[in-house]
């Protein structure tokens, strides 16, 4: 009550008033809006700035942390030498094969388990086991199992984006209209078309969640494929510069990764809103 | 209060096109004891007829609807529909919900051609039979809307015209207007009427309203709380064409009296029956 007099009481014409202040308050927030927006783009300038006048201050040793300045000449020199283009195909070639592997059978899966009691009971458990598990804690395994080829490291990212594709499908299902279902059976839908005509639609909200967190799960996982031993890639990159204690390449490949990962959500996004094209 | 036996107008054909034997529904409860929705259930309905099932809430209406439609399997007896028992829904009974369950992704047009196109019909025919039901529902301008844009009693009217799609001998109906504003369901009551007299459809009709029940149907089946039982099997002797200016004559009144004082009892009865227990 106390915040809706007080515009009338503070006003020296009283009610009469209202729309001026009503006017008033929205000018204000249309101002912090553009303050905000303001702040926003000057954010990762200004952090630069810090980091690199930081840096030329000599607060701290200059080999652990390189100026931006350094880091900029270091990412030059790997795109004009060549390396960065192989790096980022391998590591974008091993990302999108399991991405796209471990989709399939992700949401395969759980059109499984989430249509049929019979084989939620037979791999629900086995699956809700293994997820927990992190990627990274296969590498050795992996290395025995496969050597180094890129049959481990394509594996290592399936094994990552699957579980999750796998939960989102299976609960999205689960979760289907069955009056949706029902309105289907009644016009004639037949048993084996159901699951192409309403139930993957009804779920492909979940699954689009399930298969955009994938999307950074492939990157993390990444990280372990590379780490599995390899002979071009990002996080490859970063590991021997980190050996030639080349600081400044190494916070290049760690930019390279962060903004690439980013880029892949950011189409993803775009491409989810197309994908459920009646929300 | 006097009640006349009044004949059942036959109308043409005549055969029985339902006819439900002695169904019995049961459901468990949380104990796994099974307690009957529906109870040892008869009644038959010939082609072409306008049938409304009548009861309070809970009695099991919608239980009895979704055994003709094949959705609810019973324990014991039969549905039969035309010569054959039920086991599963089919295109042959359309079905429109309380709700109206559209698919979202299809358009309006792609709802309502949905079912011919499942009956193996090409594209264009689909989207020929789509286009002439949309028509007769009103809603041409709308063919292309998906559901969401559209009000409830649109969105109803296409529920209507996607259960039409199969040219089913039957429509089932359950409640189907029973989420709209006063005003809308008069003129989607009126808008069945006429459609049904173009159509030459069976409807069961499910409703708890005795004056949608008594504008509607040729034959009122008044239901019993909970087990449900058909308690009468009221004829409604209202000349046709009826419009919602029927609903003022005297001998609307009087039916609707009679439906009433039933329910009343059986409200009484079921309120008494927790009492006891
Ligand atoms: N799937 C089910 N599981 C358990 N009990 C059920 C189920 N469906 C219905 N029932 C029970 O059966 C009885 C009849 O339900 P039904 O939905 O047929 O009533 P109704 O007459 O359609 O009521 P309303 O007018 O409220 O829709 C109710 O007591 C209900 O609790
Ligand atoms: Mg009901």
């Amino acid at each position: 009550m106390a915040d809706i007099s007080t515009p009338a009481a503070l006003s020296p014409r009283g009610a009469g008033a209202l729309p001026a202040v009503g006017a008033k308050r929205r000018r204000s927030a249309r101002l912090s809006q553009r303050i905000n927006m303001a702040v926003g783009l000057v954010s990762i300038p200004l952090f630069l700035m810090v980091w690199q006048l930081i840096a030329q201050a000599r607060i701290v040793n200059p080999i652990l942390f390189p100026a931006p300045t350094e880091v900029a000449r270091a990412a030059m020199e790997w795109v004009t030498s060549g390396l960065f283009v192989e790096d980022a195909v391998a590591s974008l070639k091993r990302v999108a094969t399991g991405y796209f592997v471990g989709s399939v059978v992700g949401v395969g899966c759980g059109l499984l388990t989430g249509r049929s009691a019979f084989f939620s009971g037979l791999l629900g458990p086995l699956f809700q086991v293994l997820r927990p598990i992190p990627p990274i804690a296969f590498v050795s395994i992996v290395i025995l199992w496969f050597g180094l080829s890129e049959g481990g490291k394509v594996f290592l990212i399936v094994w990552g984006v699957f579980f999750t594709v796998w939960l989102s499908t299976h609960l999205g299902v689960q979760k289907v209209d069955q009056g949706l279902v029902r309105a289907a059976q009644m016009l004639g839908t037949p048993r084996r078309r159901l699951v192409g005509e309403v139930v993957l639609l009804s779920a492909l909200p979940f699954i689009v969640v399930g298969l955009r967190t994938a999307v950074g799960i492939s990157f993390y996982t990444l990280v372990a494929a590379e780490l599995a031993g390899a002979f071009a890639g990002i996080f490859y990159r970063i590991q021997l510069a980190q050996q030639n204690m080349q600081t400044g390449l190494v916070f290049a490949g760690l930019a390279a990764l962060g903004l690439i990962s980013f880029i892949a959500d950011r189409c993803f996004a775009m491409m989810a809103q197309r994908l459920v094209w009646w929300r | 209060m006097i009640r006349k036996p009044v004949p059942v107008p036959l109308r043409e054909g005549g055969e029985v096109e339902i006819d439900v034997r002695d169904v019995t529904i049961a459901f468990e409860r949380d104990g796994g004891e099974l307690v009957p929705a529906v109870d040892r259930v008869s009644f038959q309905v010939r082609r072409g007829e306008f049938i409304c099932l009548l009861g309070p809430s809970g009695c099991g209406k919608s239980t009895l609807l979704n055994a003709v439609a094949g959705f609810e399997t019973p324990y014991e007896g039969e549905v039969v529909v035309g010569t054959k028992v039920v086991t599963g829904p089919g295109p042959d009974r359309g079905v429109v919900f309380q709700q109206p369950r559209l698919f979202p992704w299809k358009s309006v047009r792609a709802n309502v051609a949905h079912g011919p196109r499942m009956a193996g019909k090409s594209r264009a025919d689909a989207g020929a039979i789509a286009d002439e039901l949309i028509e007769m529902v009103g809603l041409s301008r709308s063919a292309k809307a998906l559901p969401h844009t559209l009000s409830g009693g649109m969105q109803q009217r296409v529920a209507i015209a996607r259960a039409l799609a199969n040219r089913p001998n039957i429509l089932l109906m359950d409640e189907p207007f029973g989420a709209l504003d006063a005003q809308t369901r008069t003129v989607m009551q009126e808008g069945l009427l006429r459609l049904w007299a173009q159509l030459d459809t069976t409807i069961l009709f499910v409703t708890h309203d005795i004056d949608e029940a008594v504008l509607l149907a040729d034959r009122v089946l008044v239901m019993s709380a909970g087990p449900g039982r058909i308690v009468r099997d009221l004829a409604v002797d209202l000349p046709r064409p009826r419009t919602i200016e029927t609903t003022l004559g005297a001998r609307f009144q009087a039916l609707r009296r009679e439906c009433l004082d039933l329910i009343r009892q059986q409200s009484q009865k079921a309120f008494e029956g927790t009492h006891d227990a």
